[in-house]
């Protein structure tokens, strides 16, 4: 178990490092934020000198291994557009995309979940074909258009919700919905499946001979050995939230992590797009090891296998 | 009547009636965008300043825009029905480089083992931990945009996942007898991979392309949502909604036919691919 | 389980309670599209961030609505000789932090922003300047490298910043909370959100008119419309002309317009790719309907141009026109370059209007060329359209403003030989623009000019397509004349009486 998880533990570190150094020399090879800092009366010279004060007419690899004695250091360096700490400004957006995750989940995990259980236990019938439908649905729409629709229906014509705006619960609703319907699909696949798998074993034949209703069987016992993969998807559909969020940030103006990368790619501001990849690679790392570890915990074969 | 219709007959009867469904709008919309040049009334980026953002219906000098007009007075109908063929060859053609690039890789890793096995499954490691949306954006923000560079980027963006599954069945199938028998019988590398192994695993990879298809058209969308995709005045579907947003009140039309269109496809493709998924992977069918 | 529900309802309606505070009067809400970059002024001159930080600091000089040169900070200045000049600066001005400004402030303000150790992306703008001392508490001694007449015009974008209090806090932490002697002082500043400025009552000219403003921060122009028909915005900026309509349907809405100095123009590469002929560049020229431009996308919120400048800006002359809508001329024109079927490109960004390039690209396809179209992100935008010429693309549009009310802030940087944006080199034009920059003589600066925009007719290394309107949406109890250089200073707005 030990010998596994230190060899995780060092693919983890090495999938990170490499993470860090892809962005960093692509970012580097799509140009400078110079041009995007000065006047536009700037002359050639005075473009070159700040670019030179910068410290970006310096040779990448230069660059990278200063980059990384910062890291070592835990110093992620100042933001040359905002010229504060890149790590200061991406922790102040965390709290933003964090609250939108999690909405997000809960819609995801309160829609999906239940979903699943009926489209598991009631196979065959019109509520399973419906069920199927919406869930397909969920993740056919891509999170732009359904926040587009949202935002006309509910913002522009209805008035009921704040078309954008940030922090307060109602302004939450939205984005949430239109970030967690591609997942809500997946856990109601995953549900499904899980259960049907556990509804195939002898213990559910057993309590169903005993004249158990397949509710009971299902509510006391199967649910709880369902779980597992389920909580194993949760785990890694939180990486999947983080990357979907660049775009419902973008779509509601939601100030959070996503919307800040896009504005960084944008404005050439590196350090700030490195915390941030750093930031969500480390938490997909994060959760698929924590999610091989449930299944390793919970399943000695897996872990023979390796 | 002969036994081959019949067979068939019972073939089709088994095929579920939403599939069917999915199908004829699946291949309506391919149809569409293939034939867009001779369906669509009007040429897409012809434009009218005198008609800007009329709604559905709108005529003007003998012409009548069915879907209403774009902000430059361009028929929202040919638009969508050419925006159909970008959004669909983009896909495709990114399912292609993708797919191509990772089976290979994945083949390869699984085949040869060692070093490169090590070598190419961590870069898969390290590229499925970085959001793909993300990874799109940064490398069009150095390749610049446009019809083969979207493809591009989308193709070497997605192929971790094909990878993951080439290698995974490529382990299982290299230790098969007649796989061992012809490598004994000295048999090439590229012979073995490409003649022997890759019939074996290609089930597994069409489930991932369909999925992935999907997938594609959808990132299509969101990046030239973000106006880095498609050059204009050459639109797709993501790009056409992309304007129409800005308009949203005062033009709901042009979101609206596009995002419709986009759904219809998106919505078949995946009904297809689950289908097919029950129909080649009989652990699943079986539920 | 109870106690958790009502926790999470007292959160809801503290929520609520917050937003309806923040509807009283005494509080202004501007919707800006993009937050400031930094607060502290001598790190960057653009719109986002000095719409903000303007309300923060004063300025050693200003304009005045008719772009005059005025004093603020400094009450009065004379030239000693050619590179010396002094000012006075005024002994009534306090810092928000109840201390004196003094000449002490100013010089440093003025030696800060030159030090290369601040790394300042505005430092082109002062590079002239050689120091500034402090003579005595009221007396600010500058010395320049070389005579140097846009000394003032430059003097302008100048902030004024506390010296003890930058010494004390840094330059890092100044910048998060920066503190000046103008009208509203920082309150709250949540990046990517809102700032909240808050009134300094002591200020010197004149009490600021609101006890609060925040600034909030609303990319989407649709969402910031809504915001202001909601009335949870009472002043939007950055509106375009065709959603204006929208927010005029509004009872409780009102569009404030006014024309700038901000000219649309669309830049002809004369040194690069099919466009080096003048035939081809006139061909272009001849091909463009202005007017349909500004009828259809601008919607009237606009006025063709014949040059390239406007009434406000200094040295704008009518004496010279553009070139009137021909097609077949164009025509001829490409016929006769030899051009029929040749490619040009397009550069341009998200940054500019698609609507107007698109349609530009249409009306110069007519003329028989066939322009493509790169869209690129800002950045590569202006990598390629300010570096070699052979790869700046062949055509680009843009909407310059120099907020400098002087036709030496537009056409020199945008064509003067060995400028950055010029792909263009004539020397007689060089010669007018040099010589009117450096002479005082109005009336001959005028005629240099006149000659100057002669030679860009006759040469088109670009040329005006309109004179753009300054859009804004307001709720109709707001009282505000915005201004030509499209400044934003809260302290010339008030509720309506």
């Amino acid at each position: 178990m030990l010998r596994y998880a230190v060899e995780r533990l060092i693919q983890a570190i090495i999938a990170i490092f490499g993470v860090l150094t892809i962005v960093f020399v692509v970012m580097h090879l799509s140009g400078d934020p110079t041009l995007l800092l000065v006047p536009q009366d700037a002359s050639a010279e005075m473009i070159a000198q700040l670019r030179s004060q910068l410290g970006f007419d310096r040779p990448i690899w230069v660059q990278y291994l200063e980059y990384l004695g910062g890291l070592a250091h835990f110093d992620f360096g100042i933001s040359v557009v905002q010229r504060v700490p890149a790590f200061d400004i991406v922790v102040s957006r965390v709290p933003y995309t964090a609250m939108l995750a999690a909405g997000a989940l809960v819609v995801a995990i309160g829609m999906g979940i239940p979903a699943g259980i009926v489209m598991a236990t009631r196979r065959g019938g019109w509520l399973e074909r419906l069920l199927t439908a919406i869930v397909v649905t969920g993740q056919s729409v891509p999170t732009f258009l359904s926040g587009i629709v949202l935002i006309f229906l509910f913002g522009v014509t209805l008035r009921w919700l704040p078309t954008s705006g940030s922090g307060d619960f109602a302004s939450l609703i939205m984005p949430s919905i239109a970030l967690g319907a591609i997942s809500m699909s997946t856990f109601a696949r995953m549900t499904r499946i899980s259960i049907i798998d556990e509804l195939g074993k002898d213990y559910v034949r057993a309590g169903r001979a005993r004249g158990l209703s397949l509710g009971s069987v299902v509510f006391r016992h199967v649910l709880r050995n369902a779980a597992i993969p389920v909580i194993t998807i949760a785990a890694l559909e939180i990486g999947n939230l983080l990357a979907g969020a660049v775009i419902v940030e973008t779509v509601f103006a939601w100030p959070g992590i996503g919307q800040l990368a896009i504005q960084s790619i944008q404005s050439r501001d590196f350090l700030v797009v490195q915390v941030i990849v750093l930031l969500i690679s480390f938490v997909y790392v994060l959760t698929s090891v924590i999610a091989d570890f449930v299944y390793a915990l919970v399943d000695p074969r897996i872990r023979l296998a390796r | 009547m002969s036994t081959a219709v019949i067979a068939l007959r019972q073939r089709l009867r088994r095929i579920p009636i939403s599939v069917i469904l999915v199908s004829i709008v699946f291949l309506v919309i391919v149809l569409l965008a293939i034939f867009a040049p001779w369906v669509a009334p009007a040429d897409p980026n012809r434009q009218n300043l005198l008609g800007r953002l009329k709604p559905p219906g709108f005529e003007m000098r003998g012409i009548t825009y069915w879907l209403g007009t774009d902000d430059l007075g361009r028929d929202l109908l040919s638009r969508t029905l050419y925006g159909a063929g970008v959004s669909l060859s983009v896909a495709v053609l990114s399912v292609v480089v993708s797919s191509l690039v990772g089976v290979t890789l994945g083949m390869i890793a699984g085949w040869f083992r060692g070093k490169i096995e090590i070598l190419i499954m961590r870069l898969v490691d390290i590229m499925m931990s970085i959001p793909a949306i993300l990874l799109a954006v940064l490398t069009v923000a150095v390749l610049g945009p446009g019809f083969l560079k979207l493809v591009l980027v989308l193709g070497l963006t997605r192929w971790p996942r094909y990878t993951r599954v080439a290698y995974a069945q490529t382990l299982q199938v290299a230790n098969l007898p007649f796989i061992k028998a012809s490598e004994l019988a000295g048999a090439g590398a590229a012979r073995i991979l490409f003649h022997h192994i890759l019939p074996n695993i290609a089930g597994p990879v069409l489930i991932v392309a369909t999925a992935e298809f999907g997938l594609m058209i959808l990132m299509e969308a969101g990046l030239s949502f973000l106006g880095l995709g498609i050059q204009p005045p050459a639109s797709s579907w993501g790009s056409i909604m992309s304007v129409g947003r800005q308009y949203i009140e005062r033009a709901w039309w042009i979101v609206a036919f596009p995002g419709a269109c986009l759904f219809l496809l998106v919505f078949s493709v995946n009904v297809l691919g689950d289908w097919l998924r029950d129909q080649l992977d009989p652990r699943s069918r079986s539920r | 389980m109870s106690a958790k529900f009502a926790s999470i309802g007292a959160m809801l309606l503290a929520l609520t309670a917050s937003t309806a505070l923040a509807q009283t009067k005494d509080t202004l809400t501007i919707d800006l599209p993009n937050d400031a970059a930094t607060l502290d002024p001598h790190l960057q001159w653009n719109t986002d961030s000095y719409s903000i930080y303007r309300n923060i600091f004063d300025n050693l000089l200003t304009r005045d609505a008719k772009g005059e040169i005025v004093p603020q900070v400094a009450k009065s200045w004379k030239y000693l000789d050619d590179k010396t000049i002094e000012f006075q600066i005024r002994d009534d001005v306090t810092f928000q932090d109840g201390t004196k400004l003094t000449a002490e402030d100013v010089a440093f303000s003025i030696n800060r922003i030159i030090d290369p150790k601040l790394k300042s992306p505005q430092l082109s703008q002062f590079d002239q300047i050689a120091k500034a001392e402090a003579v005595s508490p009221t007396v600010v001694k500058m010395t320049t490298k070389s005579a140097y007449p846009a000394l003032l015009a430059q003097l302008v974008k100048l902030s004024i910043v506390p010296k003890a209090y930058v010494e004390k806090v840094g330059d890092q932490e100044f910048n998060v909370k920066p503190m000046g002697s103008g009208p509203y002082k920082m309150a709250n500043w949540q990046k990517g959100v809102q700032t909240e400025l808050e009134a300094y009552a002591s200020y010197w000219r004149t009490k600021p008119p609101f006890q609060k403003v925040v600034f909030r921060t609303v990319p989407d122009v649709s969402t910031r419309i809504a915001d202001l028909k909601t009335g949870k915005a009472d002043l939007v900026r950055d509106v375009p002309p065709d959603q204006a309509e929208s927010i005029k349907s509004d009872s409780n809405s009102q569009v404030l317009s006014v024309p700038t100095e901000r000219i649309g123009y669309l830049f002809i590469n004369a040194q690069g790719g099919v466009t080096k002929d003048v035939r081809v560049r006139q061909a272009i020229a001849y091909a463009i309907d202005r007017q349909a431009l500004v009828e259809a996308l601008l919607e009237g919120y606009g006025k063709p141009v014949e040059v390239l400048g406007a009434e406000p800006v200094f040295g704008y002359t009518d004496k010279v026109k553009g070139y009137e809508y021909n097609l077949d001329k164009a025509k001829e024109l490409v016929k006769a370059a030899g051009a029929e079927g040749a490619t040009v490109e397009f550069l341009t960004s998200p940054a500019y209007s698609r609507a107007t390039v698109e349609a530009i690209q249409q009306m110069v396809n007519e003329t028989g060329l066939k322009v493509e179209i790169s869209s690129s992100d800002q950045a590569t935008f202006l990598k390629r359209r300010q570096g070699d010429p052979a790869n700046a693309g062949g055509l680009a549009f843009g909407a310059w403003s120099c907020a400098c009310q002087d036709v030496d802030g537009v056409i020199f940087p945008l064509f003067r030989t060995g400028s950055i944006w010029a792909k263009y080199s004539n020397t007689k034009f060089d010669e007018a623009v040099d010589k009117a920059r450096v002479i005082l003589d109005q009336k001959e600066r005028l005629k240099l000019y006149e000659q100057a925009y002669q030679i860009l007719k006759d040469d088109v290394p670009g040329m005006g397509l309109y004179q753009a309107y300054a859009l804004y949406g307001a709720s109709k109890k707001l009282k505000w004349q915005p201004t030509a250089n499209e400044a934003m200073f809260v302290t010339d707005m008030s509720w309506q009486q």
